[in-house]
């Protein structure tokens, strides 16, 4: 009855009805009886009304996406019903609320007549979503009783009787129908972004600058929550002008900084990113990506900035370029690439989008495993901020210091002084460039891609969340191809590529131009099959995309 | 303690107003090192302009940023260690044109933070177009037939969105340049300088001569100030506002200084368990 382990929740309503909060409450469930967990949350760019819902898929075993065909949907509203018409699995139940719709096949229940006799009236909606999943995965009164109690602290008496109102209502219909096995072991669920926002504390952060934009923002409000915890500077700026412009100037203090934006704010910053390029400013840009161009569709999903991150900012300079493929990954990554521009003194771009930003799933991390290292400092005796040294790596120094230390945006001697002389300009450049070179030496020695190897002679590279999206997709289809998915993708590793060139391989992201397999084709000399693409705003569903992957394979 | 000029070749024009600039910062630092300050907690930011050439000659640690984002720069660095002071050094269309918000934004904070802003009132180094301060009818490369907009008056404006140290300074005048520097770094709080330059192609010095008038006493209100500011002629100089008002980055994080007690890889770590603590 349930598709290959997996059992998926899906709730729909309107924004302020309490949605992706029931969402949240479901993972949570499932997360304490040691299952794995995929939350995702779908929602417009507004506060009160429209359409969102949130669909968490639960398993046993690892689990890397939402399933789009759910076991238990309850829709809140008529548009929900209407949206989620496909989205029933085979056995599904579907509980809608029979206030508003009439007629239509599932059970109905009066939820916004119950409501109103609350005071939180439609904040009530999703207590009631959780009280009917207590009844399906056959959970006692005293155990949904209690979550309600941990997760709804605010009129904790109302919300267990609007609770056990609806508990009772469906108990018949739906009691016990969908037992989930109890899983091994308990996990935290954590979002992208808090994963990437945990990851550069572990890696060393002292400053945050942001200015808000979607799917970016929660790691401004993430930093900003734990500010006082870990003795962090966090601070919203007036643009993303700005925001580049702080982190660089805190950068030459020796604080570690990060910011974070999507496309649009991330076109303000070009310029400084340059400027880092120039001054050589350790600087850490997330980049969470959504569809474009201008404004787009600000909340929900695309890969379509590849191609901007890789080329950022005028002029010729080293741009670090890396995409996380999981949440976990969010972790490491982000603690390795502050450390890895730290270590280079040039800007990088962590590349992830929407679908890993802001879905959530239980993690399994080895927090230690994020480490720094002390970049390459001054050892004394007079100081040149740009120093040309064999691998263009020049010592650090900060203030306060006896010794003078000049950052520079024009071109510059030794000393950080102005220059305009041709031998200096070329000589600079040059300098700068060693450091293409030395960032691949030192790669070459690192994990820079992920493959898991299939018995199938053909390949499937993805990167970002597109990776979990396949992996999910494999699982559902009992497929084995070779998956691919570069960590790195400036400096692409084409030395972990090479096997792979003349094989027959196919391309998934998220981009209607397939920017990924055109910087495959382009750096790595692939040779590419099939592209398959989706570029709606949503995310892959693994049961849609498996046959699309079957397609081709066979 | 090396010396305050480096050796870098000095492209300004003979006669320019940029020459006095560099010298009373260079007779106000030794008096600040008189007053405990140590030169080298000194951090100075420029932008682009014929302004920030100083940067090259001034031999003080900093960043040398972009055509006006000099101001962004420096409110980073006070916010990663405020233990340093921080000099931000602008031109008129660099901290009034292409800089505006941040500037205002820097005195809406009350980033303890110093900006020169030096006045010349012409784009000079991209060859004299009208700027935020140049008066209505200029005639330079990109209004032939002379410039249509109003010039901002940038004393009152900077007292309106929060600064809380505004003077004007002439450049003819160094011993009153050099003294109001020393107040304006010494100011905890965003601290305001309009330095009355002329860049010699565009202006000559006898244009401000007999046009420059002192106030007479220091403003006592900030109404008293934006009212004076407005109403006297804008090659009045003086100090025509100061008040104390909280510092931002001690509104934000009390008296952390995030660069300097950085947490430890331990302590980070544990706290992240703590975090994912089930």
């Amino acid at each position: 009855m349930m598709i290959n382990d997996v059992f998926t929740f899906l709730v729909g309503g309107k924004a302020g009805e309490g949605v992706k909060k029931a969402g949240s409450v479901a993972a949570n469930i499932f997360s304490s009886l040691g299952l794995h967990v995929f939350q995702m949350d779908d929602y417009m760019s507004l506060i009160r009304g429209g359409h969102n819902f949130s669909v968490v898929s639960t398993s046993s075993r690892w689990i890397t996406s939402q399933y789009m065909k759910a076991n238990l949907v309850i829709n809140f509203d008529k548009r929900s019903c209407d949206m989620h018409i496909d989205d029933i699995a085979d056995g599904g139940i579907v509980i809608y609320n029979s206030d508003e719709v009439e007629n239509i096949n599932g059970i109905g229940i009066p939820l916004s007549s119950e409501a109103k006799k609350y005071p939180l009236k439609k904040l009530m909606f999703g207590v009631g979503a959780v009280a009917i999943l207590a009844s399906a995965i056959g959970f006692r009164k005293d155990q949904m009783n209690q979550i309600i109690k941990e997760q709804y602290p605010s009129g904790i008496e109302d919300n267990i009787k609007f609770a056990d109102t609806f508990y009772d209502m469906v108990k018949e219909k739906c009691h016990g129908k969908f037992l989930l096995s109890d899983g091994q072991k308990r996990r935290p669920i954590i979002t992208g972004n808090e994963a990437i926002s945990l990851g550069a504390i572990a890696g060393g952060l002292n400053t945050y600058f942001g200015y808000p934009m979607t799917p970016a923002s929660s790691i401004l409000h993430f930093l900003a929550r734990q500010a006082e915890n870990f003795g962090l500077a966090v601070v919203h700026a007036e643009s993303e002008l700005a925001v580049i412009n702080m982190a660089i100037g805190s950068a030459f203090t020796g604080a570690r900084s990060m910011v974070g934006t999507s496309g649009g704010g991330f076109a303000l910053m070009t310029e400084g990113i340059s400027l880092a390029g120039m001054t050589e400013t350790p600087i850490l840009c997330v980049l969470s990506m959504r569809p474009g161009p201008a404004t787009g569709v600000p909340t929900y999903t695309e890969q379509a900035d590849l191609s901007f991150a890789l080329s950022v900012g005028h002029g010729d300079f080293l741009r670090i370029v890396a995409s996380p493929g999981t949440i976990e990954e969010g972790y490491y990554l982000t603690a390795e690439m502050l450390d890895l521009v730290w270590k280079f003194q040039t800007p990088g771009i962590l590349l992830v989008d929407k679908h890993l930003s802001e879905s959530s799933m239980t993690i399994d991390l080895d927090i230690g495993k994020a480490t720094w290292t002390e970049p390459k400092m001054h050892q004394g005796g007079d100081y040149k901020r740009y120093l040309d040294t064999e691998d263009g790596i020049s010592p650090l120094l900060f203030p306060p210091s006896k010794e003078v230390i000049k950052w520079n945006s024009y071109e510059h001697d030794e000393l950080g002084i102005t220059t305009e002389n041709a031998v200096m300009v070329s000589q600079m450049h040059e300098k700068r460039n060693k450091k293409v070179q030395a960032l691949k030496n030192y790669l070459k020695n690192k994990k820079t891609v992920n493959i898991i190897r299939g018995e199938h002679s053909t390949n499937i590279f993805a990167y970002g969340s597109t990776y979990m999206s396949v992996l999910e997709a494999i699982k559902y289809g009992r497929l084995n191809p070779t998956i691919i998915q570069p960590i790195y993708l400036s400096p692409l590793p084409i030395w972990e590529l090479e096997e792979f060139k003349d094989q027959d391989n196919i391309v998934v992201e998220q981009s209607i131009s397939g920017q990924f397999s055109t910087l495959l084709s382009e750096k790595a000399g692939i040779k590419i099959k099939t592209t398959i693409k989706r570029y709606d705003g949503r995310p892959f569903d693994p049961i849609e995309l498996s046959k699309k992957i079957k397609e081709v394979l066979d | 303690m090396k010396d305050l000029k480096t050796n870098a070749e000095i492209t300004w024009c003979e006669g320019c107003g940029n020459f006095s600039i560099f010298t009373a910062i260079r007779n106000a630092i030794p008096l600040l090192e008189q007053k405990g300050f140590k030169r080298e907690d000194i951090i100075m930011t420029a932008g682009i302009g014929c302004h920030a050439k100083i940067f090259d000659y001034l031999n003080l640690s900093g960043v040398y940023g972009l055509h006006g984002r000099n101001s962004s720069n420096a409110e980073g660095i006070k916010i990663a260690n405020p233990d340093l002071k921080v000099v931000t050094f602008s031109g008129d269309g660099n901290g009034l044109g292409e800089g505006l918000a941040h500037t205002i934004f820097a005195a809406k904070r009350n980033q303890d933070i110093t900006m020169v802003l030096h006045n010349n009132g012409v784009y000079a180094l991209t060859t004299g177009q009208f700027s935020p301060l140049t008066e209505q009818g200029w005639k330079g490369p990109s209004t032939p037939r002379g410039s249509i907009e109003n010039p901002f008056n940038a004393i009152s404006l900077m007292i309106e969105v929060g600064a809380t140290f505004v003077a004007r300074c002439y450049s003819g005048d160094i011993n009153n340049l050099t003294s109001t520097l020393v107040r304006a770094i010494e100011h905890e709080g965003f601290s305001f300088i309009e330095v009355i330059q002329p860049a010699v192609p565009y202006h000559k010095w006898e244009e401000y001569k007999d046009e420059i008038d002192n106030l007479d006493n220091e403003p006592y209100s900030k109404e008293e100030a934006l009212k004076i500011a407005r109403e006297k002629h804008r090659f009045t100089i003086g100090i025509f506002y100061e008040e104390t008002r909280e510092v931002y980055h001690k509104s934000l994080y009390g008296t952390l200084n995030p660069v300097k007690e950085s947490l430890s890889r331990e302590k980070r770590l544990e706290k992240i368990n703590e975090i994912l603590k089930l």
